[in-house]
């Protein structure tokens, strides 16, 4: 289960004299175990500072994220430990193959090598990678490299799984497998946040919605409780709607 | 060490090792160093020698002086004519000296008077010396034979002018006078490491930066200095691994130029070399250190290699400010990073004794910049702007 309790990111000001810029100002929800949580928002709202600040990598100013529990800023590794992060940033090493890659991250996480090479055979199965494994990543293409990295942020079966605009950029058929996995591991009871700005990514896929706008949470709750409160017929007029109104 | 750790280790080692080219390159150009500085020192020195020993003089106006003609051909001396131009051909460095005899020359000489003659040369340049200095002795030695003769011919002891009788003693041992070439080798010990670490020092900080692959390297549950400490100890392992090859680069030379008159002027074998490897693995921990620091502000892999090579300019101009200004040794010198190990090591080359403290000093200070450069890593490496920055 991940947590987020009124936090906020300011960054301070590059030079003197010029403004901070503030990330995130209060941003509140909680993604329980067993559902999709889709954060969704326009660029700039403050999505990936937010899952950032989830990962333990960036510190807030104010609030607090919690992992199952453990605050992330004052027990990071534990944290870590939890969640599997598929961040923004998402390169691979050229050199290695797809395998070298995705062990490297078992072993960092403290796997059994026979359990690394066992969870390498499930998620290749997942998605697609078996002919992929034993190539350097050199040459993969953009999906290609996107599976490798979904399946090393996967490989010790986090309990948390959190992933930034993993959509973006990915073909049609990369797209539908990478859906696929994310409902598997929501009915393996995993507690699943991902942020998007695509409004039909979300429809599709979420169980609950938290919208954001220019840094905070403006709505949440069901599809269907989003267009009750926004009192529009369709979720695109209701997200437009909810993220408009507290920009305007 | 941790498991962490090492995984880190392994894998920085194992991604260098594939980066074939440069892998190869490093390795290519530290085996070679030694032999290709020794034969190119080798044609030096018999250059040198060449020139010495040939007694040949080039002369204008030979005709003027059938006196100092004739003592040369006595003492078998080639005479070669000087051609017209011979002023410029010097300053072009295509004669080394010529000696100039004025037209007056043997009317003077004859009178009993002091004669002029000129010798023209260029001192600026090195290689012609042995040239200058062999006109010089010949014109000398002419000098006091004719002198002897006037003296003896009016009735007066020859040893009356001569009230010392200089004889050449040369206490620089044979190795001594081979140090300069031996000033080689202690430079090319302090800049491979520099050469040895950069590609694994640049990939694993700023080349992790733009590859966007540290972000999630930071996101795995493993406290940032085992990360940092893993990816050190790998470019310090190549940093190492660069310098000992280059030195046994230099072991193997000297052994295949032992019959050379090069050998008795420099000996770099298992001692020196032993030496050596104990001055310079600690030397690697701290370049290789201080390069990832350097690298970590790095955006770009292009970028980095810019700071990187600043630093190696730097250090390079070390080892020649020692050479050009003939520094005395002193106890400061050895706090001075790469300061220290260009002594020590020119003193190893030397045959001096080395001491327990020459050794332990400069590896101390080299260790404690390694630590504080690594712990200054660690930190940025927490830095959200260094991490996530793209600016």
């Amino acid at each position: 289960m991940i947590e987020a309790v009124t936090l906020a990111k300011r960054f301070a000001a590059r030079k003197p004299g010029a403004e901070d810029v503030v990330a995130v100002r209060d941003v509140s929800f909680r993604a329980p175990d067993g559902a999709i949580t889709g954060l969704l928002g326009p660029n700039g709202a403050g999505k990936t500072t937010t899952l950032r600040m989830i990962s333990t990598l960036v510190q807030p100013t104010a609030g607090r994220a919690m992992v199952d529990g453990i605050d992330c800023a004052a027990e990071p590794l534990k944290v870590r430990a939890r969640i599997g992060m598929l961040s923004d940033a998402r390169g691979i090493y050229a050199r290695l193959t797809a395998r070298e890659n995705i062990r490297y991250y078992g072993a960092l996480r403290g796997m059994a090598p026979e359990a690394v090479e066992r969870a390498i055979e499930r998620l290749s199965e997942w998605l697609d990678l078996r002919t992929l494994l034993d190539r350097r990543t050199d040459g993969f293409s953009q999906g290609e490299r996107m599976k490798v990295a979904i399946a090393r942020t996967l490989i010790d079966d986090p309990g948390n799984v959190v992933l930034d605009e993993p959509t973006n950029g990915l073909d049609v058929m990369t797209t539908r497998s990478l859906r696929e996995v994310i409902r598997r591991l929501r009915d393996a009871g995993k507690c699943v946040l991902f942020s998007s700005h695509v409004m039909q990514e979300v429809s599709a896929l979420c169980d609950e919605i938290v919208i954001v706008a220019r840094g905070a949470v403006v709505a949440s709750g069901r599809a269907a409780e989003l267009l009750a409160a926004s009192g529009r017929d369709n979720l695109e007029d209701a997200f437009v709607h909810l993220a408009g109104e507290e920009s305007a | 060490m941790s498991r962490a750790l090492r995984t880190v280790y392994a894998k920085e080692l194992r991604d260098a090792m594939r980066d074939r080219r440069t892998a190869l390159m490093i390795f290519i150009a530290s085996i070679l160093t030694g032999p290709v500085t020794l034969v190119l020192a080798a044609q030096f020195i018999s250059g040198l020698e060449a020139k010495a020993d040939a007694l040949k003089v080039r002369m204008a106006g030979k005709q003027y002086a059938p006196a100092l003609v004739n003592f040369l051909q006595r003492n078998d001396v080639q005479i070669e004519d000087a051609p017209a131009d011979y002023e410029a051909r010097v300053k072009e460095g295509r004669l080394d000296a010529v000696i100039v005899v004025p037209e007056d020359f043997d009317e003077r000489f004859l009178a009993g008077d002091s004669a002029g003659v000129d010798i023209v040369y260029d001192d600026s340049r090195t290689d012609s010396s042995p040239s200058i200095r062999q006109a010089e002795r010949l014109l000398r030695a002419f000098n006091r034979e004719t002198g002897m003769l006037r003296m003896i011919a009016r009735g007066v002891s020859p040893d009356l002018s001569e009230p010392l009788k200089v004889e050449h003693v040369n206490t620089a041992t044979p190795r001594q006078k081979g140090a300069f070439l031996l000033f080689l080798i202690p430079m090319f010990a302090i800049l491979s490491p520099l050469l040895g670490g950069m590609s694994i020092a640049i990939d694993s900080t700023a080349g992790e930066r733009e590859r966007g692959s540290l972000e999630p390297l930071l996101g795995n549950p493993v406290a940032r200095w085992r990360i940092v400490l893993g990816k050190w100890l790998a470019a310090w392992t190549f940093a190492a691994g660069a310098a000992i090859l280059t030195l046994g680069g230099f072991v193997i030379a000297t052994s295949v130029y032992s019959g050379h008159r090069l050998a008795s002027l420099m000996t770099f074998g298992a001692p020196e070399f032993a030496q050596f490897v104990a001055m310079v693995v600690p030397f690697a921990a701290m370049t290789s250190a201080v390069q990832m620091l350097i690298c970590t502000y790095g955006r770009s892999y292009r970028e980095a290699q810019t700071y990187v090579s600043y630093l190696a300019t730097v250090a390079s101009f070390v080892p020649l400010i020692v050479m050009f200004t003939g520094m005395k040794d002193a106890f400061w010198q050895l706090l001075v990073p790469v300061l220290g190990q260009q002594v020590v090591l020119a003193r190893v080359t030397r045959g001096d004794a080395v001491t327990l403290l020459d050794w332990a000093m400069p590896a101390l200070i080299a260790f404690a910049i390694a630590g504080i450069a690594v712990a200054a890593v660690s930190r940025l490496l927490g830095d959200e702007r260094i991490v996530f920055g793209r600016s």
